[in-house]
């Protein structure tokens, strides 16, 4: 087996150590075990490093850790303000788009800046390097290459909840144990992973990597009884960009002047003249006929496992929405990749008729495919199963993150993955967990959706999601999420932290002195035809450009968000009232009907807030709940991580 | 989801706060800051129906406000705790309502804690309703949601003990008891009307959701909000419309409700014929015979009383007869008080085997009773028709056996064909809606549509924000949909956020 102990180095390149005793050079204990190399894993490991927690990433392949698998792309409307909000609290995949972007553009740029998506095509290859070089210099922090074949658990520690507690991991090739006080599992789509082209199936997670982890499936359903369920995705094929006509696309530009999604970056490594562009053109009604003629030899389109309605593939849009025309975008792969990503093409059936399909398209006709695309089935452990702090409620210690949580995209993953690393590493420190309030942050929205209501679909941030959207702009996660990210979490260095300090500061003491300008309307009518404060005033201001254009947006939202801080305050103080995870529902000595005992006892929700949100819930059972939790002493005092 | 439930789950929220505050609430790490409710309450505190006097509450900040306004008070308040009789006139039409009683309570002596004000009116319904109604139009006033006087009261600690354990059980009945009150207003012509309100607005949302979410990346063309505009324009429009109509349109359900139901063939229609003495149903040996609501109106010991006869519970092939079925179940669940009728020639010749009997034929006719919920057998009177065939000596026996039985509701034995059995059945009949007439649980119909009122009021305001913001700010224009379908959803039921996405999906081809 190959392994490698990267524990402090400060190299550049991931080189491997081949031997036969490479195990000898990895510790047999660690605090932290992250499994699976992918934008939730890769930033568990460097939260729970940066915790403090000494942190192993066990992955297949070193070689993949950070790759692109599906779209080339960062950010967007409601991912753009997960990135954000990973990078306020000082994650990996922010500065990777800054570093990795080569077409910045910010969407919705006319709706108003809480709904502004911050967006990248990214270099596929600069995205790789930048998070390898990352959690190559990340300390605490060492990479094995390796497949995990069961995971070990022993019997709970009698004071926490839970029926088992994990205690590490076995390797494929049966070496000795690895011990830990806590395991994030992010295995994507490799749990019981099927993929699939045409009439042929294969098992795997990804096309070209070793298959899925077998034995990690059975232990998660069968020792832990984890209710698990499946989804499928896809993603479409790679074309050769010489071989398409771009001058039958029409052309998309960058923004002239790039956008960082980092607090830290001023500007990005590619340069605005860099940028390189999209290209948009449109489905023929001869791809709909392929799509019909080729139903018949596509298994994937046959099954009815639940794919994600807002990614279907070719063959489902055309399917339900039939006789229209379906917009592709053709997107870079990077500066010097000579592919094309035909985003909305993503489909399953035999590749020679995907071919065939391509070609129906005008800028397509001459197409080459490098790599068919083809469709992926995978378990997915129920959310409800999980705390806020995304533990399995279950086994103390074993924390999952992204595509095995029933989610789907970079971003959502990245959030996820930065979440359980922080909960794994103040557990293996053994630090109470922390929770992220929806009122706070979409990454709490994220969370607190899937604990609290589960997944039917694979599940993608929305900003309809968010009930506090004009509060949870992309424009403030800083100041939501890094002070107390560094105070109370431990997950952001000292750096960002006195950066997100320094411009608090500024912005208040410009707030201030904007504030202390009171005039009567009339007043302020007469000073409209030369508009400008007080001299010494506004040189605060101009002296910082991008301090005007953030209080800007404060202003236009801050009257909006006051009307909404007592319904703030309702959640936040719900969510704060966490319920006992071995409450025996059925036969609590309340007055609860049967059915309102059933619900409870099959969700198990985590807080009071959870609970009222159950369908069939009644405010009466609430009540009986909550006098019998604060009666008995029964509450649990969960560290809420909350901001005001 | 059920109409109200909303504004209830908001209720049994606010509660948990207070509880919080309370110093039992150990090791808690929530801010216990002082919850100062800003908004004041009004609420009816007696009984509905035929009563001399009926009492409205006031509770909060702006009551001294609301008892200038209403009573003609332009100087000085009268003395706390001091009954004072004035000219009650609408504050903005400055029409006379009533003559009554006005009291002011400063606070913190009074039930809430809060500056309160009572108004001590005449109990018809008219001056019951009109009362309600100017109260609702003052600014910062609403009606007060289930257990609310009772909550800020607990808040202020003007509650003993034994009231606090009573709560949840208080709050389960004003819950119940408006969510009543609510189906039946929203059953009908108002119902299908605030259900099309809703629908359309949850299209417009959806639709700006969608063009927020989605339009950077897909086929949604901008003459999507275009619609929207209108849309929500034309949604302004009619509900403006339908709260100015003073002529109110649909008549309010008011009485005591009270539904005949039973297997087919019991005798039903029979009892509403024998209730009413006259013919309103049609009876005949035939099972089955009434397949749609019989509804009378009545006079039981001065009380009124909306009388519903239904069709009898079984399965059915027929079509017609499947709606009725379901129609008389829906009317079970929407009653104060069912009256069951059983046929005793179908009662076990064991008079120790009819208690058992009973019980298993209540839970076939009556929606699954909630636990915590004392309530089945105060709402429900067993009618055990045509005694006259049934053998003097089991029928003595078997009345024997159900007596003061718990658990059971009180059964009386008659026979629509001879009337005996009638007086005492008209006894116990006329204590029960007494009893629910003097209860202000049971919900004043005029009292329901203040609070439609209000929330109608609310959602028009919030929709003026979606035109103020269309322009500048799409994310706080679609604010104001949202805020404007919580409102409606208040009285129309809850809407989350999957439905607007399912909508969206629906509507939309969203491909990237």
């Amino acid at each position: 087996m190959l392994a490698q102990k990267l524990h402090l180095l400060r190299h550049n390149v991931l080189s491997f150590v081949s031997s036969r005793t490479g195990s000898d050079l990895t510790r047999r204990q660690y605090d932290v075990i992250v499994v699976g190399g992918g934008h939730a894993g890769t930033e568990a490991a460097a939260a729970a490093a940066r915790l403090g927690a000494e942190t192993l990433l066990i992955t297949q392949k070193i070689m993949t850790i950070g790759a692109l698998s599906c779209n080339p792309s960062l950010g967007g409307v409601g991912k753009g303000q997960l990135v954000r909000e990973v990078d306020a609290l000082d994650g990996l995949c922010g500065r990777a788009g800054d570093s990795a972007g080569v077409h910045f553009s910010i969407l919705n740029r006319s709706k108003g800046p809480a709904v502004w998506g911050p967006r990248a095509q990214l270099d596929r290859e600069r995205y790789r390097q930048f998070i390898q070089s990352e959690l190559l210099s990340t300390p605490r922090l060492t990479v094995l290459e390796g497949s995990v074949d069961e995971l070990l658990v022993s019997q709970p520690n009698p004071e926490e909840p839970g029926h088992h507690r994990v205690t590490g991991i076995r390797l494929v090739d049966g070496s000795h144990p690895i011990l830990s006080s806590s395991v994030v599992l992010t295995t994507g789509t490799f749990l019981s992973g099927s993929l699939f082209m045409g009439q042929t199936t294969s098992p795997g997670g990804r096309m070209g990597d070793a298959q899925s982890c077998a034995g990690l499936s059975y232990t998660l359903k069968e020792t832990l009884g984890l209710r698990v369920g499946r989804l499928r995705t896809g993603t479409p094929p790679r074309i050769v960009k010489e071989s398409v006509d771009l001058s039958l696309a029409q052309l998309q530009a960058p923004d002239k002047q790039p956008t960082p999604f980092s607090f830290l970056n001023t500007h990005t490594r590619c340069k605005p003249e860099e940028q390189l562009p999209c290209y948009l053109t449109h489905t023929t009604p001869g791809v709909e006929r392929v799509v019909r003629e080729s139903v018949h030899l596509n298994c994937h389109i046959q099954q009815d496992t639940k794919g994600p309605r807002y990614c279907p593939s070719i063959e489902s849009r055309v399917l339900r929405f039939p006789g229209r025309r379906h917009q592709v975008w053709l997107e870079p792969e990077g500066l010097t990749s000579d592919l094309l990503y035909p985003q909305g093409l993503s489909m399953t059936m035999p590749p020679d008729l995907q071919l065939r399909l391509l070609r129906e398209i005008p800028a397509l006709h001459r197409a080459e495919i490098r790599a068919p695309g083809y469709g992926v089935q995978y378990d997915f452990v129920c959310p409800t199963q999980l705390t806020p702090s995304l533990q399995v409620k279950s086994t103390q210690g074993l924390f999952l993150a992204g595509q095995i949580n029933g989610t789907t995209g970079y971003e959502e993953a990245a959030a996820q993955g930065l979440w359980a690393g922080v909960n794994a590493g103040r557990t293996a420190l053994s630090l109470p967990p922390i929770a992220l309030s929806r009122t706070q942050s979409y990454i709490g929205v994220l969370i607190d959706d899937l604990v609290g209501r589960g997944v039917t679909e694979p599940y993608r941030m929305f900003t309809s999601r968010a009930e506090f959207r004009t509060y949870l702009r992309p424009d403030n996660a800083d100041l939501r999420l890094t002070p107390r990210g560094f105070e109370e979490v431990g997950c952001v260095t000292l750096r960002r932290y006195k950066k997100a300090v320094s411009v608090r500061d500024g912005l208040q003491e410009a707030l201030m002195a904007l504030q202390s300008v009171a005039l009567s309307s009339t007043r302020w009518r007469e000073k409209l035809g030369n508009i400008s404060l007080s001299e010494n005033k506004s040189t605060t201001l101009n002296r910082k450009q991008c301090w005007t254009f953030r209080i800007d947006i404060y202003a236009v939202y801050r009257p909006h968000c006051e009307k909404q801080s007592r319904e703030m305050e309702r959640i936040r103080s719900e969510e704060s009232l966490s319920l006992p995870s071995d409450m025996d529902y059925l036969s609590l000595p309340v007055s609860l009907s049967h059915e309102v005992r059933e619900i409870l006892d099959r969700v198990r929700p985590n807080t009071l807030g959870a609970a009222t949100r159950l369908p069939g819930m009644t405010p009466a059972g609430i009540i009986h709940l909550l006098n019998y939790v604060l009666r008995t002493g029964r509450s649990e005092d969960t560290h809420q991580f909350k901001l005001n | 989801m059920l109409p109200c439930s909303w504004g209830l789950w908001r209720s049994a929220i606010h509660t948990l706060k207070t509880f919080r505050a309370s110093p039992s609430a150990r090791g808690l790490c929530i801010p216990t800051r002082a919850v100062c409710d800003a908004e004041t309450i009004f609420a009816l505190s007696s009984g509905h129906g035929r009563c001399g006097v009926a009492v409205v509450r006031v509770s909060g900040p702006a009551s001294s406000m609301v008892l200038r306004n209403m009573a003609g008070l332009t100087q000085a308040l009268p003395p706390p705790r001091t009954a004072l009789l004035r000219r009650i006139t609408d504050p903005q039409s400055k029409e006379l309502l009533d003559r009554g009683l006005v009291l002011w309570f400063k606070g913190p002596h009074s039930f809430t804690g809060e500056d309160s004000a009572e108004f001590h009116i005449h109990g018809g319904p008219a001056v019951i309703t009109a009362v309600l109604q100017a109260l609702g139009s003052l600014e910062g006033v609403r009606p007060a949601e289930a257990g609310e006087f009772t909550r800020r009261a607990f808040h202020a600690g003007k509650l003993g003990l034994t009231e606090v354990e009573g709560l949840g059980d208080l709050i389960h009945a004003e819950t119940e008891a408006q969510r009543r009150q609510a189906l039946r207003q929203m059953d009908g012509e108002l119902g299908r009307l605030y259900q099309d309100w809703s629908y359309r607005l949850k299209r417009c949302l959806a639709h700006v959701e969608a063009f927020i979410d989605f339009s950077e990346d897909e086929l949604i063309e901008d003459g999507v909000l275009n619609q929207v505009d209108s849309s929500v324009r034309q949604l302004e429009t009619e509900i403006e419309r339908h709260l100015k109509d003073e002529r109110r349109g649909e008549r309010l359900r008011t009485g005591v409700q009270v539904v005949i139901a039973g297997a087919t063939n019991a005798g039903k229609s029979s009892l509403l014929n024998t209730l009413c003495q006259r013919p309103a149903a049609i009876v005949s040996p035939i099972a089955g015979t009434t397949r749609d609501i019989v509804e009378t109106s009545l006079d039981i010991g001065g009380f009124p009383v909306l009388l519903s006869d239904t069709a009898g519970l079984r399965d059915s092939s027929d079509s017609v007869e499947r709606e009725g079925v379901r129609r008389a179940r829906q009317r079970v669940e929407q009653a104060d008080l069912t009256l069951v009728v059983v046929d005793s020639t179908q009662l076990p010749p064991d008079p120790q085997l009819v208690p058992a009997f009973l019980q298993e034929h209540l839970s076939t006719v009556l929606p699954s009773p909630e636990a915590g919920m004392k309530a089945a057998s105060d709402r429900v009177l067993l009618v055990l028709n045509k005694s006259d065939l049934v053998p003097e000596e089991q029928r003595e026996r078997t009345e024997g056996e159900l007596r003061e039985r718990p658990g059971l509701p009180p059964a009386c034995f008659l026979s629509c064909s001879t009337s005996t059995g009638l007086e005492d059945f008209l006894t116990v009949l006329q204590s029960r809606v007494k009893t629910l007439c003097g209860d202000p649980l049971s919900g004043a119909p005029s009292l329901t549509q203040a609070r439609h009122r209000a929330h109608l009021q609310q959602s028009v305001q919030a929709l003026n924000q979606y035109h103020q913001y269309r322009d500048q700010d799409l994310a706080l224009a679609a604010e104001g949909v949202r805020l404007a379908l919580t409102h409606l959803g208040r009285i129309t039921g809850r809407v989350g956020a999957e439905e607007i996405l399912d909508i969206i999906f629906r509507d939309f081809c969203i491909g990237k």
